[in-house]
């Protein structure tokens, strides 16, 4: 019995706000058909539509990806450009309001939310540059797209992963002498540990990399490169990081499916991981040899 | 005009004016600290409340006039509230760093708390400035807690110090107000123990008179009879204060917090050269600073535009 209730406490101190992975990540755009087809050749099929706004999701395995061309009347929001930015990250968390309560209590920025009729209420906070993170906590017995989005006909709702292809993190890039600064607003909020310098993962081994307290995905925060002189650079949510037992099959395959992999001297498709070509003018997968 | 061609070359490139130290509207106050050769200048919310044309207006001189932000202020008796108090302290403190945010400066100031309905515990004081930081973190700002010399349980930057490593916030840092230590008589044999990366700013004055007792005493001098460094008598404490900083490794901004009600009626151009005879006072003479080479300071005003 003590035993149970030390583990409790432990989860409840690593893990204040229950955190389990990643519901899904959202794209804002105006060109949400262009995005959509870099996401099919991705494997990313398309399976619904929201109720009430220009917004298209997206699956493939356990991965939703969520396309928003529905432009905010919020101020902070990323409004979509043709040039699609990584908008938000919905985060699987216990208890939502719990969770949204325990971050705004330590000094994040609550996100207002505007729901129409018939919509779930996903309560957000503001995260890098114009980003926002969401707080999804029904995910297991019935989804907030049950909800909120209309099943396009004749689809499969679960389409299986390509290659093993799950979540694997976020890249963010952040200011210069901004990486202590943006750990502890990680670890503070949300309880991510910073991994020592010799865990690496990847093929581009710079900055810093935190382990989410679910250890079900990592946040990889990039300074600016020595010696370039920029005042104030765009902080944001750069790539997302998609984990796959076999990199140089997933690479094959998705070769075939019209992904072009950077093959320069600095960056090279490899075992260990690879990065595709921008699409879009900003639009980026990094593939990582990680085994689920 | 170009302060640069107009001077010669001294080296004043760590010290800036405050707006409270001037008469007369927000674009007055910028081109004569400009013009007297400052690269840097400390803005008031109330600089910019009191525009004419607006908010907005007000940022776009601050922006279009070349000089760089020192910081933004002031944030006053945020720390120690509970409930209500705390919950309206806090949106307060989010439109602070909004204005903030807006102005590109990189640095909020915030007073300790003068308020009877804060608690002196000071693990709740530091948890309040924690929270302060992690709200001004997304922005790329850095929060400065300085001890006012009438603060109701932190009054000197020593108490203050404390709070900050409570705090253990890496944007949290302190806030150095030469008035306020000199005011409390408060000893600087500790600065010697500080990391100067955590001091984020250092404020400068004089005054006229040797002692100020009472907390209502502190404050009427600080609020009306502040001189800049050199003019009162606290020259020697001045000095050794800048050289036990610069001694330790800080490196960042020093600006004259200097309100005085005669300086509010004498023309501007007047009190900006008040302000950069003491800068160059204490850049040549204290610190002895080497006279920079012209691309030092052409690298300063483009990162100012």
């Amino acid at each position: 019995m003590t035993q149970v209730t030390n583990r409790e406490l432990t989860e409840a101190t690593s893990n204040p706000i229950g955190m389990d992975g990643i519901e899904f990540v959202e794209f804002s755009t105006s060109k949400p058909q262009a995005l959509g087809l870099i996401l099919e050749q991705m494997g990313f099929r398309p399976i619904a539509r929201h109720r009430s706004r220009e917004v298209l999701l997206y699956r493939q395995g356990e991965m939703n990806v969520v396309v928003n061309a529905h432009a905010s009347r919020q101020p902070r929001a990323a409004q979509p450009t043709e040039s699609p930015v990584i908008a938000a990250i919905a985060l699987r968390v216990h208890d939502a309001a719990a969770a949204y309560r325990y971050t705004v209590d330590r000094g994040a920025w609550p996100v207002p939310t505007h729901v129409e009729v018939m919509e779930l209420n996903i309560p957000a906070i503001h995260g890098v540059g114009t980003s926002r993170i969401y707080f999804v906590d029904r995910y297991k017995d019935f989804s907030i797209y049950d909800i909120d989005f209309v099943l396009n006909p004749a689809v499969d709702a679960h389409p299986p992963a390509l290659t093993g292809l799950h979540w694997f993190g976020v890249v963010q890039y952040i200011g210069d002498e901004r990486t202590e600064e943006w750990i502890e607003f990680y670890s503070e909020l949300f309880g991510f540990a910073v991994l020592s310098g010799e865990q690496r993962y990847g093929i581009l081994p710079k900055g810093r990399i935190l382990q989410s307290p679910c250890k079900r995905f990592y946040l990889q925060l990039i300074e600016p490169k020595p010696g370039i002189f920029e005042v104030d650079p765009d902080e944001m949510f750069q790539r997302l990081g998609l984990g796959t037992p076999d990199v140089l099959a997933t690479v094959s395959t998705l070769r075939e499916r019209g992904i072009d992999f950077v093959e320069s001297q600095g960056v090279h498709s490899g075992t260990r991981g690879a990065l595709t070509q921008a699409y879009l003018g900003s639009v980026m997968f990094e593939l990582v040899h990680h085994e689920r | 005009m170009n302060a640069a061609t107009e001077y010669p070359l001294r080296n004043i490139l760590d010290f800036g004016m405050d707006t409270i130290s001037l008469a007369g509207t927000l674009p007055a106050k910028l081109s004569a600290v400009r013009e007297a050769g400052f690269s840097q200048i400390m803005i008031s919310a109330r600089d910019l409340m009191d525009h004419p044309q607006g908010f907005d207006a007000a940022v776009a001189a601050v922006r279009s006039s070349g000089l760089r932000v020192t910081g933004f202020q002031v944030l006053r008796d945020f720390e120690g509230l509970s409930g209500h108090l705390h919950e309206y302290k806090v949106d307060v403190a989010k439109s602070m760093l909004e204005m903030c945010h807006a102005l590109g400066s990189k640095l909020l100031l915030v007073c300790s708390s003068t308020s009877t309905h804060a608690t002196g515990d000071v693990d709740k004081l530091a948890a309040d400035l924690r929270k302060l930081a992690t709200l001004a973190l997304p922005m790329g700002i850095k929060v400065a807690y300085e001890g006012l010399s009438w603060g109701r349980s932190i009054s000197e930057f020593t108490a203050a110090w404390d709070v900050v490593v409570r705090a253990g916030a890496a944007n949290l840092g302190l806030g150095i107000d030469s008035y306020h230590i000199f005011a409390t008589r408060t000893s600087l044999e500790d600065l010697d123990f500080f990391d100067p990366r955590k001091i984020f700013l250092v404020q400068l004055a004089d005054f006229m008179w040797h002692e100020v007792r009472t907390p209502e005493e502190r404050m009427s001098t600080a609020r009306h009879f502040r001189v800049f460094p050199g003019e009162g008598v606290h020259s020697d404490a001045l000095a050794d204060l800048v050289m036990r900083l610069d001694r330790i490794g800080y490196r960042g901004d020093y600006s004259f917090e200097v309100f005085n009600d005669d300086y509010q009626q004498m023309p501007l151009a007047t009190v900006a050269e008040r302000a950069r005879r003491s800068a160059v006072w204490l850049g040549e003479d204290v610190l002895q600073r080497a006279v920079p080479l012209p691309e030092q300071i052409r690298l300063r005003r483009s990162e100012a535009g």
